[in-house]
């Protein structure tokens, strides 16, 4: 008989008549049924066309085509498409540019005990209404509103503040929405660094900055390329910023697919558009993994090789 | 220039980044802070401050569209909580105690759900329950709103089960339960604060939606935050302001004690790791 040891015996019989699984099973159907099925009818409703004027229903379904496809990519949803793309690349570079050095204060320049309280500080106002926090932009940058005044009284602005309902506030609130999606995961990976390894690089002779480069980023980039990715789609993805923000003039992607759907009624080319930005969004997510990847191969090199 | 590190000197270079660390913390704060001073001001156009007034106040409680709506949010926001709780409770247990090879492909799902632009998720819940038909507007909204929120709460009590460990469950079985025995009477309590974090959440979440609401409403059952979102539209006064930080209050409350309870049960990592 094989020996028992006090490790396996109740493990064993804790697993015993509870099989592996199931517990995980009713969310999975939850989310079958209400998450992956709906998925699916945005792509069968892609394919469709609009029904005629007697016809039922939103969508007619008897020919499939890809007539939406070619109809998305018309002039107007492509050019919004592109500005969505910069504006959402653009305030994501923004985001690591701002967010980075807040990260590595918190992570390296701050007792510990601070640490849980700024993470908390940062995350409360991110998971506190979106639609309000972006609302309150409109007061702060209204051309009658008191920070207009202050500019104009200080001699920096001849006339009223006019920046909303411009792609410059939709720029503006994607940055100020997102900025915490891009530090926690950069402070996450930071925090997680051994100290001494930072300490024996600078034992060894190299300076703050070769150890920053050499050392501190290389290991920060996992959270790096983490934020920059969730930022992107986050942004790209984004309906409440341009339609309280931008006006007619700061349109993304999100209020054309919604007006489609909304005011036009056309559930197909809605369906085309939303299946387009998937795919686009999937795309990037791919790319960065392709540079996380090639990025390690060359880090690996690097180390071999003398500098 | 040895273990300069240790000692953080008061270095300029250092000082700047603390400076800057505020500056971004202020730029976070500012839109919130002046929402609810502007929430105040008693003149008749918003952005032009004249003088301190609970006046908008009076008017946003007096205000019985607005009333209806926050009632359709709050049926809304507690089923979904209830839901969410149900579901994600048991899968977050499996996440941590169960693991195999279902873990990765199951967590890659939650990601996915996660990280989906939510006009998508919810263009297809619109299109899903219509072509169903069965369920009235508090339950599409409820629906709608839960399947996020199942999410969140399978990984905060993913979270929590992990970091305790499952030395308390073996020492029951040591003692004797039985497996169902030991997971009502050890594993359920020691997830209570993981589950009312989740709770919270979900019911803040839920609360605070705009974009499924806006696609999987029915006529007649408008939530709250799309009530707000077609008075913004339609021009702003102060009542609109005033019922904004109502709202907002309520909200960061919720928010405050389910990040209270998440970092306490395991560090800060856990919360920032939720993110990330």
């Amino acid at each position: 008989m094989a020996e028992l040891t006090a490790d396996t015996v109740p493990i064993r019989i804790h697993r015993r008549g509870m099989p592996r699984w199931t517990m995980a099973w009713p969310a999975l159907a939850w989310w079958t049924v209400f998450f992956i099925v709906p998925l699916l009818w945005i792509v069968v409703y892609s394919f469709g066309s609009r029904p005629g004027a007697e016809a039922p229903g939103p969508v007619a379904l008897e020919t499939l085509s890809f007539d939406n496809y070619r109809q998305a990519l018309s002039e107007i949803f492509f050019r919004v498409f592109q500005i969505t793309m910069r504006t959402a690349g653009l305030g994501t570079i923004l985001c690591a540019l701002f967010g980075f050095p807040v990260a590595y204060a918190i992570a390296m320049h701050v007792p510990a005990r601070w640490r849980s309280i700024l993470v908390f500080l940062l995350i409360v106002p991110y998971w506190t209404s979106f639609l309000l926090r972006t609302f309150a932009w409109r007061i702060i940058l209204a051309p009658q509103g008191t920070l207009s005044d202050v500019l104009q009284a200080l001699g920096i602005l001849s006339r009223p503040l006019l920046i909303l309902d411009s792609n410059a506030a939709v720029q503006l609130g994607i940055v100020y929405n997102y900025l915490p999606v891009m530090i926690l995961p950069i402070y996450v990976a930071l925090e997680r660094i051994d100290t001494s390894l930072i300490r024996a690089s600078m034992d060894l002779g190299a300076g703050p900055l070769r150890t920053f480069l050499q050392v501190t980023l290389p290991l920060a980039m996992p959270g790096l390329l983490g934020g920059l990715v969730l930022t992107f789609i986050l942004a790209a993805g984004d309906y409440v910023v341009p339609t309280i923000l931008g006006g007619t003039k700061g349109l993304m992607v999100g209020n054309l697919i919604a007006t489609q759907i909304l005011a036009s009624q056309n559930l197909p080319l809605g369906s085309a558009m939303a299946v387009m930005l998937i795919g686009l969004l999937a795309g990037v997510l791919i790319l960065a993994g392709l540079v996380l990847f090639v990025l390690q191969r060359l880090l690996k090199l690097a180390r071999g090789a003398p500098l | 220039m040895t273990a300069t590190i240790n000692r953080q000197p008061a270095n300029p270079g250092r000082r700047l980044l603390l400076a800057w660390m505020v500056a971004i913390f202020v730029f976070l704060y500012l839109p919130i802070i002046v929402i609810i001073i502007y929430s105040f001001n008693g003149g008749r156009n918003l952005y032009v401050w004249t003088e301190w007034s609970t006046h908008w106040y009076g008017v946003a409680i007096d205000n019985p569209r607005a009333l209806s709506a926050l009632y359709v949010s709050i049926r809304t926001a507690l089923i979904n909580a209830v839901i969410a709780v149900a579901f994600g409770v048991f899968a977050g247990i499996a996440l941590a105690r169960r693991k195999g090879a279902w873990t990765v492909p199951y967590l890659g799902l939650i990601f996915v759900i996660l990280g989906i632009p939510e006009l998508v998720s919810a263009i297809g819940q619109m299109i899903w329950f219509d072509r169903l038909g069965i369920f009235d507007g508090i339950t599409r909204l409820s629906i709608g709103h839960s399947l996020f929120n199942v999410a969140v709460v399978a990984l905060i009590v993913r979270a929590r089960a992990e970091g305790l460990g499952e030395t308390l469950e073996h020492a029951a079985a040591d003692l004797g339960a039985r497996p169902w025995r030991s997971f009502i009477d050890i594993t359920l309590p020691l997830m209570f604060p993981a589950v009312l974090a989740g709770l919270l959440l979900s019911f803040t979440f839920s609360f605070d939606d705009v974009i499924i609401s806006l696609f999987v409403q029915r006529p007649g059952t408008s939530t709250f935050p799309i009530y707000i979102l077609s008075a913004m539209k339609a021009g702003l006064k102060g009542d609109v302001a005033a019922l904004a930080v109502m709202m907002l209050i309520v909200s960061m409350i919720g928010i405050a004690i389910a990040a209270w309870l998440i970092a306490r049960g395991g560090r800060g990592r856990t919360l920032g790791g939720l993110l990330g």
